[in-house]
């Protein structure tokens, strides 16, 4: 769908030097948007079609809200498509694309647990809520650079969820210092001891990964380990964002084992991980 | 006032309109449905096919540039056998002209393709994209070199009953050149222009952007140098065009029209504007209200008089 969204709020989230913004959009989007998917934004100088740049920029569903008919985005202002969108006011009209792509898949039972990592935490959040909404368990472990990152980067929205929480930062200044592969290894641990059968009560969890590929690699590879499904939000350049230009394809593994190409915006975002080919692309 | 008459002719097929949309930017023919209603079209252009499937090259497969975009897909596409069987059967229910658009590396290539793509398969018309390089002649591009260019156009036009049309690179010193060697060797129609060879780097990483280094440039950038060959083109050579690269608005398809294109096509102004198809045909119908034309062909070559 091909939409316009009224700017309602565009505000700057926490400190300056994180460059993060969070913008509400109010439009038809709202009323089909999946946690997972996806729009491409126009962004313009001003209201004067303008090609530099050309392309729309992707950017994740944060939050839905139907009943108010609007979206969030949350974003990183990175290089210049980005800084131009900053630009957009209140009242602002901005041309939008989707809902695109497939979206997460929510498990019907048992618990959901969200890894992320730095700015991956996004598209995350709609999903916290969507679950929650069904009376799922939800479970976050998130990972970041620092303190003032996390806290910048919604930390405080995550806290009203009042859901279980891990976090782990490079420099130790929030939660554990490290990797969030870590205390997502120990609480896999804590449900599959590793000399265990399966029982019957045993805790049924799925897994949502969302951040940098080498992050999703590894949490794809503990949770294969521990026979607990995964699926990833990929992310690769975009020209049409339907599927019709081949520009962003990524690599997977067929059943047969054969190496194919399946289209980010239109197969995915959203993919199983053990089907992601991590370091070859053919 | 009489409705005017948008009713394009093109090597011996009517299209309902000039507007097309191009080769390897609009799938095949359903990824802009939610956006575009084919039957708005004069016709689609799908992504071109080689006999054997392609995987194409590694990611990243674009860069953005300047009111352009290089691209680098490097010819993915599910192969002849493939398209026969999962593609075509459904293309006949596509309600407007549906152009096939073939590449290959050898004569046997094009060959093998038009043999398996005639009247009555759904497909309206054969684009012959030779833009591809010559594999048993080390590589040169058959359409940097007209002696190659004519060859593929004949071996294309003994195999097929289908108009066929050859899309031109515009990496060549003399575009006219390459326009009269298709011509010879049996072309009905033009296409012009493919992309542009370029590239991008990136100063983070300090090198190229695309994994393929080189990659075609297309969108509004490549604008004028398509119009000026459209024209040389149109000057030189007694065969419809079919006037492409940068197009996303109304008044670029006049521009083409006028500069002697008989129908436009959209390529990467879909991406900025998927409804740009759309826009064009209403703009392009107003401006021949407005002007008092009757028919949408008045316009074609009007550039050239006096
Ligand atoms: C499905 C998807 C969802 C995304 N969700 C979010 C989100 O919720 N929040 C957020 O901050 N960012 C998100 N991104 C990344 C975001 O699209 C890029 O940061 C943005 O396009 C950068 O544009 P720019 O002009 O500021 O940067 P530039 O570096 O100037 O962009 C140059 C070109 O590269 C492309 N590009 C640059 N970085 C990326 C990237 N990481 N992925 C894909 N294309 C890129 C741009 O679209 C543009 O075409 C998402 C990307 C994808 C593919
Ligand atoms: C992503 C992409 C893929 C393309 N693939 C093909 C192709 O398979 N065959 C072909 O003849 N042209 C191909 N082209 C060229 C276009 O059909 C068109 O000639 C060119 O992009 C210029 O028009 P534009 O500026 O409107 O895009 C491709 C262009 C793009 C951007
Ligand atoms: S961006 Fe064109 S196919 Fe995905």
């Amino acid at each position: 769908m091909l939409s316009q969204g009224l700017v309602v709020s565009h505000e700057q989230l926490g400190n300056t030097d994180q460059k993060l913004r969070r913008l509400v959009l109010q439009g038809p989007a709202a009323q089909t948007a999946q946690a997972g998917q996806f729009v491409t934004v126009q962004v313009q100088d001003s209201a004067r079609a303008s090609f530099d740049p050309l392309l729309r920029r992707p950017i994740s569903i944060a939050e839905i809200s139907p009943e108010r008919d609007e979206i969030t985005l949350l974003y990183r202002i990175k290089g210049r498509g980005t800084e131009i969108l900053a630009q957009a006011r209140c009242g602002d009209s901005l041309s939008i694309m989707g809902p695109l792509g497939n979206g997460f898949s929510l498990p019907e039972e048992g618990e959901l647990w969200l890894v992320a990592g730095g700015i991956g935490i996004f598209p995350l959040f709609a999903l916290a809520q969507r679950a929650l909404s069904q009376g799922l368990k939800v479970r976050l472990f998130w990972g970041g650079e620092c303190k003032s990152f996390m806290e910048s980067a919604g930390l405080a929205s995550w806290k009203e969820l009042e859901i279980k929480t891990s976090l782990s930062t490079l420099d130790g200044s929030l939660g554990e210092k490290g990797l969030v592969t870590e205390p997502l290894h120990s609480a896999l641990t804590q449900i599959k001891p590793a000399d265990s059968k399966p029982e019957a009560n045993e805790v049924r969890v799925s897994v949502a990964a969302c951040g940098p590929k080498g992050m999703m690699q590894s949490v794809t590879e503990l949770c294969q380990r521990f026979d607990v499904p995964i699926e990833v939000s990929l992310e690769e350049r975009m020209g049409c964002a339907v599927g019709a230009c081949l520009g962003c394809v990524c690599t997977l593994k067929d059943k047969a084992g054969r190496l194919i190409h399946k289209k980010v915006c239109l197969d995915g975002p959203i993919f199983r991980g053990e089907e992601v080919v991590w370091n070859e692309t053919c | 006032m009489k409705p005017v008459d948008l009713t394009t002719q093109l090597g011996g097929i009517t299209l309902r309109n000039p507007i097309i949309t191009s080769s390897g930017t609009y799938g095949f023919g359903e990824e802009y449905l939610a956006y575009c209603p084919l039957e708005a079209l004069g016709g689609i252009t799908l992504k071109g096919i080689t006999p054997l499937p392609r995987l194409g090259n590694p990611v990243p497969r674009l860069a953005e540039t300047p009111a352009g975009l290089l691209n680098a897909v490097g010819l993915e596409n599910p192969g002849l056998e493939e398209f026969l069987k999962s593609y075509l059967p459904k293309l006949s229910k596509i309600p407007t002209a549906v152009i096939a658009n073939i590449s290959g590396f050898s004569l046997d290539d094009y060959a093998c393709m038009a043999r398996a793509l005639k009247k009555g398969s759904g497909i309206t018309a054969l684009e012959v994209n030779i833009s591809c390089p010559n594999v048993k002649h080390g590589g040169m591009h058959f359409g940097t070199d007209p002696k190659s260019a004519q060859e593929v156009m004949a071996a294309v036009k003994a195999e097929t009953d289908l108009p066929i049309i050859a899309k031109l690179s515009p990496n060549v010193t003399d575009i006219v050149e390459m326009a009269r060697a298709v011509q010879r060797g049996g072309a009905d129609v033009l296409s012009l222009i493919n992309t542009l060879l370029g590239m991008s780097i990136d100063l983070n990483s300090q090198r190229p952007v695309l994994a393929n280094t080189f990659g075609g440039l297309s969108g509004p950038a490549i604008r004028p140098v398509a119009v000026r060959m459209v024209w040389q083109v149109a000057e030189a050579v007694d065969l419809p065009i079919i006037g492409m690269g940068g197009i996303t608005s109304w008044q670029d398809a006049v521009e083409f029209l006028l500069a002697g294109a008989t129908a436009v096509s959209i390529g990467t102004g879909n991406f900025y504007n998927p409804q740009a198809p759309l826009d064009v045909v209403e703009g392009i119908r107003n401006y021949c209200e407005q002007r008092g034309y009757s028919s949408v062909q008045e316009l074609v070559g009007l550039a050239h008089r006096g």
